[in-house]
C-alpha cells in the first residue's frame, strides 16, 4: 500500500459542503471501531468546510477550503499522547486515534496546530478525520469526502503517483511555516492570496476609463502593472499580504493611494473618479 | 474516453463487482433529486445495515457496466475538454437524506385535530364543533388508520352529496421526491377523478414567472416560456460565446434539487476556457461568488431599467444587428420610440436607469458596449431576483428584445438555463422529444394509473381550476377570474382565455368546501402566506385532509393527517431522463428500509381511503406494484436498449449518448438562418417585440402593455423605493430558492443547516433563517452579525438571524424562501423565517397569474432579549413546542399524545 496524500484544489471547490456532510453521514451514528467511534450529531467537524469572503461590494469573491486532520508525518498529537499507540500512524500515512486506547486526556486536542482534533464529551474520546481508513481497508480508493466531491476538487492520491507528484510540486500546505516541523500530508492548490482592485471613471463624462495604467509598488520595491479593462476595472490578484502604494494614470491625469494594507484583508477601492 | 477512463480508475467505491459496500448487508439505488413528478434525477447508492440506513453515496455509473457502452460525449475548446463524470453529483441534502427519513418531525401515525369533530355541522364552533378557526393553532391526537380513513370517506360522501364533486380542492402538485409509482403528489386524483372530478389547484410557474407570462408573447410557447428549441446550446456556447451574462438566478444552487451539481463543472470549464462570466444580481449568489469575472449588484426587480438603458445605448450608438431586427422581429419601431422617449417624453438613458436600478451610469454604459462587441449568451437557472418579482414579465420580455437585437440564434447567442437544457442528446432524447417515452407509456393500459398523479404539476386538467397563486382569494371571495390557467405546458393562447371559478353551476361548478393536500407548503413557498393561513381557517372550508411524511407548514392547518413515507421506504422505479447530469438513467428503486411508524406511501394512503368508498379496484385498476414497475420499463420501451433481466439484476441502466448528437442545430440557429422557412410559433412567425394579441386582448392593461416597459407601480403592486410605503419599509427583499432546501423540502437536516449560510444560531439557542444584510444597513440599525432580527411590513413579520456581510448590496436584504414556519402569532409573526408569509398578495400583474415573491419592501430591526421575553410571556405555547435545534420542531411539538 502506497502512502496517501490529500490534494485539494480549492480553485475548484464550489462550497457545496458535500465533504463535510458525508463525513457526518459516515460517522454520526455509525461505529467503525477500531478506527473510530461515532461522531457527535452536530457541532464537530472531522472535515470542516471553511469560507472566506474577500473584498467588498462590488468586488467580492468567496473562497472555500476543506479543513481536516493533516495526517502529519511528525504529528504533534502523537508526540503529546501519553498512552502507547493510542495515536498511531498507519503504513499508508493516515494518523488514527485508537478509540479503544484513548483515555480522554485531551493532550492531543490542545497540541494540534491545526485545531483538527475534537473532544467527544459523551464518549470521553479525542476524535478526528481517519481518512475513512475503514473504507480504504475495505477496498475503497478514496474516503467519503472525495467520493462525494462533485468537481473532483478533493482527492486522495498515492504520493508516488506521477500525477500526484506533479500536483504536490505546485501545492502548498496549510500554515506553511509548520511544513518542515510537522510534515502535513494534506496539500492545497490555488489558495488565494490578496487582491487590490477598483474601478476608474471620468465623473464629467460619466464613463469608465478603459486602458488606464495601474502601477502597484510593494514595500520590498516589487512593481506590478496592469491596465483597466472594458469596465474600467483594475485587478491585482494573487498578491502577497503586505503594504502597497498604487498609482492610477490616464491621459495626463493621475491618482495615488499610499499605504494600502492587505496584510489582513483584500482592498476594493470602489469607483474612483479621475479628475 | 481517455480522461473518462482515468476517472474510472477512481470510481471503484462500490465495493467491487456486486459485493455490498463496507459494513452494509444490502445496497439499493434511489434517485434522490427532489424535482419530483416524472423527472427523476441524481441516482445514489443507499447502504443498509440491519434495516437501518448506513450511508448514502453517489452512484458510479460504471459500477456494473463498461462505460464505453455509454458513448460519453466530449466538448472541446482551446485544447481543453469537458466530459461527463463517471459518478453522479448529488447535492449535500441528497447525501444527507437519511436525516429526512429519520427526522424527528416524521408523522408517526394518523392524527386528528383535537378540537375537530367530524359530526359537527359546517361552521360549528365549541365542543362538538369543527372549529375551523383553530386551524394552525390547535394540537393533534392520535387516531387509527381505520378511523382516519372513515372520517375522510364520510366527508367525501357528504361533500359530494351537499355540493357536488368539484367542491373538493386537490392540492397535488409541485416538486417532491422522485417516485414514479408512489407519486408524492397527485395520487388523490386517481380516486377523485373516478368519482366525478375535483377542483384542481393549478401549479403556476414558481421559478420562471416572467418568461411564462412575458417571453411567451415574444417568442411563442417555447419550453414552459423559456427559449426553445434549445438543442446543443451547451456545445455552442462553449465554442462560440465570448461572454455569458448570468442574470438573476444561481446555477450553483438551483440545479441541486433538479439535476445535481453537473452545472458547476460546466461553469468551471467556461472559466477555464476564458468565457467571461458577468453576474447581474443583488446578492453575490453562490455562482457569482466563485465564477464571476464581474459582479454587477443591482437593486431587486429593477432589471427592466438596466435592460432599457442597454437598448438605449445600442440604439444611440448604432451597435445592434439592424438587419436581424428588420428580418426577424416585429415592433422594434415601438420599442425604439419608447426607449428614446418619443412615446412618454422620458428617454431611457443610463442616467435614468441608474437612479432606478442602483448601477452606476458608467457601468451601464460599459456593459452595453462590452456586450455589443462580444458574442453573448444570457444564462439563468430559474429563480433569482429577476424573474419572480412584481411585473416580472417585463424584464423577461426585454431580455428577448436584447437577444433579438444581437441576433438571437446566431452561434453563441442564446438564452440558456445552464445545463438544464441543451446538453448532448442520448439515444432516447435524440430524434424525439424527451416526452416521447412517456407518451408511449401513456398509451399502454398502465398509462393512466402511472401518469395521472404526475399530471397535476405540469398541466391544467381539472374540471374546475384555481391557480395556486389565487387559492386564498378564491376562498375569501368565493369567486375569481383569471386569464390563462398557468399550467406549464399550456400554449401562449391560453393566456388570452378568461377563466372563472367557480364554473357555471350547470357544469357542476361550486365553491370549494374541502381541501385534500399532499403539497402542504402553500404558506411558505408561494405568495402572501399569511393570507393563506387566514383563508384556510374559513368555516367555508369544512374539512381539510393532509397526507405528508412531515408535520410542518400547511399540515398544521389540516383536520385529519395521514402519515406518508419517503422514497427510502417504497419499492419503485424512476426514469431519470432529462438533461443536467452526466448521464441519464433508469433506476430500479428497491425499498431500503421499512416504513417509519404507521406510514404508508402516498399511493397506499389514497388506496386506504378508496377502500372505505368501495373504490379500491377503480384506483388500482387491479395492478400490483410489481406490474406497475415492470410497466414503466416496458411502456417506455427500455427493452429496446437492455433486457428486463439485465436491468432487474443490475438495478439501473445508463442510457447511451447518441452517436450523432452533434448534428442538432443549436438553439434558434435555423430561425436565425432562415426566419421564413423556420418561423417561430408566434402570430407573425417572428420575435414579436410588440404583441398584437396582448394589444387586442388587454387593450387597457398598463401593467403588461403590448411592448415591454418599465412599470414603476400599478394597480397590482406598489413595491418600489419610490413608493410612500418605502418610508416605513425602506429595504428591498431579495428572495431566491434556498441553497439548503428545495422550496420547503429539507429544512430539517441538521448537517446542511450547519453550513455558514445554513442557519444563524440566536442568543436563545434557536437556529434562525439567515437574513443577509450589508454592513452599512446593519450598522444604521444597530444590528450585528448573529443578531436575531425582525423582518416586517404591513403583511406581518418573520424572525431571522442577521448574516452581515459583503455578499449583498446596500439597501437590500436576502432571505431564501421555503423556511419551515413556526408561528408565534399564526398569520402574523413567524419565528421560522418563512419570508413568503409577508410577500405581496397580488400576482405578477393584473392579468398574469404568477407569484411575486422577490423584490418587495420591508424593514428590519433588531430583536432584543427584552422583546423576545415579552413574546415568550405573551405566547408561552409557541415557545414551549418540542424543538431540536438541528432538526427544528419535532412531531411532539404539535401532538398531545407524545411519543418518546
Amino acid at each position: 500500500m502506497g502512502k496517501k496524500v490529500f490534494i485539494i484544489d480549492v480553485g475548484k471547490c464550489n462550497g457545496c459542503y458535500c465533504c463535510q456532510v458525508v463525513c457526518k453521514d459516515e460517522h454520526v451514528g455509525n461505529d467503525w471501531t477500531p478506527i473510530a467511534k461515532p461522531q457527535p450529531e452536530v457541532g464537530q467537524f472531522w472535515l470542516m468546510l471553511t469560507e472566506r469572503v474577500r473584498g467588498n461590494v462590488p468586488k467580492v469573491k468567496v473562497s472555500y477550503r476543506p479543513h481536516l486532520c493533516m495526517h502529519c508525518d511528525d504529528a504533534p498529537c502523537m508526540a503529546a499522547c501519553k498512552v502507547e499507540d493510542a495515536i498511531y500512524k498507519r503504513e499508508d500515512g493516515l494518523v488514527i486515534i485508537d478509540p479503544l486506547k484513548c483515555t480522554g486526556c485531551k493532550a492531543c486536542v490542545d497540541v494540534c496546530p491545526y485545531d483538527a482534533i475534537y473532544f467527544n464529551e459523551d464518549l470521553n474520546l479525542a476524535q478526528k478525520c481517519t481518512g475513512c481508513a475503514h473504507l480504504l481497508d475495505d477496498g475503497w480508493s478514496e474516503p467519503r469526502c472525495a467520493d462525494a466531491c462533485p468537481t473532483l476538487a478533493l482527492r486522495l492520491y498515492d504520493e508516488d503517483d506521477e500525477e500526484a507528484k506533479a500536483l504536490i510540486a505546485k501545492a502548498q500546505v496549510w500554515k506553511p511555516e509548520l511544513k518542515d516541523q510537522v510534515k502535513p500530508r494534506v496539500y492545497y492548490l490555488n489558495i488565494p492570496k490578496r487582491f487590490i482592485a477598483g474601478t476608474l471613471y471620468d465623473p464629467v463624462e460619466e464613463e469608465v476609463i478603459i486602458g488606464a495604467k495601474a502601477t502597484l509598488k510593494a514595500s520590498d520595491g516589487t512593481v506590478l502593472t496592469t491596465e483597466t479593462d472594458s469596465y474600467g476595472d483594475f485587478w491585482f490578484e494573487g498578491i502577497e499580504p503586505g503594504v502597497y502604494d498604487l498609482e492610477l494614470s490616464y491621459g495626463g491625469k493621475s491618482k495615488s493611494f499610499a499605504g494600502l494594507d492587505t496584510r489582513e484583508v483584500e482592498i476594493n477601492l470602489g469607483d474612483i473618479p479621475l479628475t | 474516453m481517455k480522461a473518462g477512463l482515468q476517472l474510472l480508475a477512481k470510481g471503484g467505491n462500490m465495493g467491487g463487482n456486486g459485493e455490498t459496500a463496507c459494513g452494509a448487508d444490502k445496497t439499493v439505488l434511489k434517485a434522490l433529486g427532489l424535482s419530483g413528478g416524472i423527472y427523476g434525477a441524481v441516482p445514489c447508492a443507499v447502504d443498509v445495515r440491519n434495516g437501518k440506513i448506513l450511508r448514502i453515496r453517489p452512484l458510479h455509473w460504471d459500477w456494473k457496466y463498461d462505460p464505453t457502452r455509454f458513448r460519453p460525449w466530449r466538448i472541446t475548446k482551446n485544447g481543453k475538454t469537458l466530459e461527463p463524470l463517471l459518478k453522479a453529483a448529488p447535492s449535500p441534502w441528497s447525501l444527507a437524506y437519511k436525516k429526512r427519513a429519520y427526522s424527528p418531525n416524521r408523522i408517526k401515525y394518523p392524527l386528528k385535530r383535537v378540537d375537530f369533530d367530524p359530526n359537527g355541522a359546517p361552521g360549528s364552533v365549541g365542543p362538538g364543533g369543527r372549529n375551523t378557526q383553530n386551524r394552525g393553532k390547535s394540537k393533534y391526537v392520535r387516531i387509527s388508520w381505520d378511523e382516519a380513513t372513515t372520517i375522510i370517506a364520510n366527508e367525501i360522501k357528504r361533500i359530494h352529496k351537499e355540493y357536488g364533486p368539484l367542491a373538493i380542492l386537490v392540492q397535488g402538485d409541485g416538486h417532491g421526491e422522485c417516485k414514479m409509482v408512489h407519486a408524492p403528489h397527485g395520487c388523490s386524483t386517481l380516486l377523485l377523478d373516478k368519482m366525478g372530478g375535483f377542483t384542481q389547484q393549478v401549479r403556476n410557474p414558481d421559478s420562471w414567472e416572467g418568461w411564462y407570462w412575458g417571453a411567451k408573447h415574444v417568442w411563442g410557447k417555447g419550453y414552459i416560456g423559456m427559449m426553445a428549441p434549445n438543442d446543443n446550446i451547451v456545445k455552442d456556447i462553449t465554442e462560440h460565446s465570448d461572454m455569458v451574462v448570468v442574470w438573476g438566478g444561481d446555477p450553483e444552487t438551483t440545479p441541486w434539487g433538479f439535476r445535481g451539481q453537473f452545472a458547476s463543472r460546466l461553469l468551471y470549464f467556461w472559466n477555464e476556457i476564458g468565457i467571461k462570466q458577468v453576474y447581474i444580481c443583488p446578492d453575490l449568489n453562490y455562482a457569482a461568488a466563485i465564477h464571476a469575472d464581474k459582479w454587477i449588484p443591482i437593486l431587486p426587480n429593477t432589471d427592466a431599467a438596466l435592460q432599457l438603458a442597454i437598448i438605449y445605448m445600442w440604439i444611440t450608438e448604432d451597435t445592434y444587428d439592424k438587419e436581424y431586427v428588420a428580418t426577424h422581429t416585429v415592433g422594434f419601431d415601438k420599442i425604439k420610440a419608447y426607449v428614446l422617449g418619443e412615446e412618454d417624453g422620458i428617454p431611457k438613458t443610463p442616467k435614468w436607469a441608474a437612479e432606478k436600478c442602483g448601477v452606476p451610469v458608467w457601468t451601464i454604459k460599459a456593459l452595453a458596449r462590452d456586450w455589443a462587441k462580444k458574442t453573448v449568451t444570457i444564462g439563468h437557472y430559474f429563480g433569482g431576483g429577476m424573474a419572480r418579482g412584481p411585473y416580472s414579465h417585463e424584464p423577461a420580455r426585454l431580455e428577448v428584445v436584447l437577444l433579438g437585437m444581437q441576433g438571437l440564434g446566431k452561434p453563441g447567442v442564446h438564452q440558456a438555463q445552464i445545463a438544464y437544457t441543451g446538453m448532448p442528446k442520448n439515444v432516447i432524447t435524440g430524434g424525439a422529444d424527451h416526452m416521447g417515452p412517456f407518451a408511449n407509456l401513456q398509451a399502454t393500459p398502465y398509462g393512466e394509473r402511472l401518469l395521472k398523479p404526475h399530471r397535476g404539476t405540469p398541466t391544467a386538467w381539472g374540471k374546475q381550476m384555481i391557480p395556486k397563486t389565487m387559492i386564498e382569494e378564491a376562498i375569501k371571495k368565493g369567486k375569481v377570474e383569471f386569464w390563462g390557467t398557468g399550467g406549464h405546458e399550456e400554449p401562449t393562447e391560453d393566456q388570452y382565455k378568461k377563466y372563472t371559478y367557480p364554473i357555471p353551476k350547470e357544469e357542476g361548478g361550486t365553491e370549494i368546501h374541502m381541501m385534500w393536500t399532499d403539497t402542504p407548503c402553500r404558506i411558505t413557498c408561494w405568495n402572501c402566506g399569511n393570507d393563506v393561513a387566514e383563508a384556510m381557517r374559513s368555516p367555508k372550508i369544512e374539512f381539510i385532509v393532509a397526507q405528508h411524511p412531515w408535520l410542518e407548514n400547511d399540515v398544521l392547518f389540516a383536520d385529519v393527517i395521514l402519515p406518508t413515507n419517503t422514497t427510502l421506504e417504497v419499492d419503485d422505479i424512476m426514469p431519470c431522463m432529462r438533461d443536467g447530469d452526466s448521464f441519464q438513467t433508469l433506476v430500479r428503486m428497491r425499498r431500503a428500509i421499512e416504513p417509519i411508524g404507521e406510514s404508508k406511501s402516498d399511493y397506499e394512503a389514497v388506496c386506504a381511503v378508496a377502500e372505505k368508498l368501495d373504490m379500491l379496484e377503480a384506483v388500482t385498476d387491479g395492478f400490483t406494484n410489481e406490474q406497475l414497475i415492470r410497466a414503466v420499463f416496458d411502456g417506455m420501451q427500455f427493452d429496446r436498449l437492455v433486457s428486463w433481466e439485465e436491468f432487474d439484476e443490475k438495478d439501473y441502466f445508463v442510457i447511451p449518448y447518441s452517436e450523432d448528437w452533434e448534428k442538432w442545430p443549436a438553439g434558434f440557429y435555423e430561425f436565425y438562418k432562415d426566419p421564413e422557412g423556420h418561423p417561430l410559433p408566434t402570430p407573425t412567425g417572428k420575435l414579436d417585440f410588440w404583441s398584437e394579441n396582448l394589444a387586442r386582448t388587454f387593450a387597457n392593461d398598463e401593467e403588461r402593455p403590448p411592448i415591454p416597459k418599465w412599470i414603476e407601480k400599478g394597480i397590482t403592486h406598489d413595491e418600489r423605493l419610490s413608493s410612500k410605503r418605502a418610508k416605513r419599509y425602506p429595504l428591498l427583499v431579495m428572495s431566491n430558492h434556498g441553497r439548503w432546501r428545495v422550496h420547503a423540502q429539507c429544512d430539517d437536516i441538521p448537517w446542511t443547516k450547519e453550513a455558514l449560510t445554513g442557519k444563524v444560531k440566536g442568543f436563545d439557542g434557536y437556529w434562525y433563517e439567515p437574513c443577509w444584510m450589508h454592513p452599512e444597513d446593519a450598522a444604521t440599525r444597530g444590528i450585528k452579525n448573529g443578531d436575531i432580527v425582525k423582518v416586517y411590513n404591513e403583511r406581518g413579520a418573520v424572525l431571522c438571524g442577521a448574516l452581515v456581510w459583503e455578499r449583498i448590496r446596500p439597501g437590500v436584504i436576502s432571505i431564501d424562501h421555503g423556511a419551515r414556519a413556526d408561528f408565534i402569532i399564526p398569520g402574523e409573526l413567524d419565528r421560522g423565517g418563512a419570508i413568503n408569509t409577508i410577500s405581496p398578495e397580488g400576482c405578477t400583474s393584473r392579468n398574469a397569474g404568477g407569484q411575486a415573491t422577490s423584490g418587495f419592501l420591508a424593514q428590519v430591526e433588531k430583536v432584543t432579549m427584552g422583546q423576545m421575553e415579552e413574546w415568550r410571556q405573551r405566547y408561552p405555547e409557541a415557545f414551549a413546542r418540542e424543538y431540536d435545534p438541528g432538526a427544528g420542531l419535532c412531531f411532539n411539538a404539535w401532538v398531545i399524545d407524545k411519543v418518546s
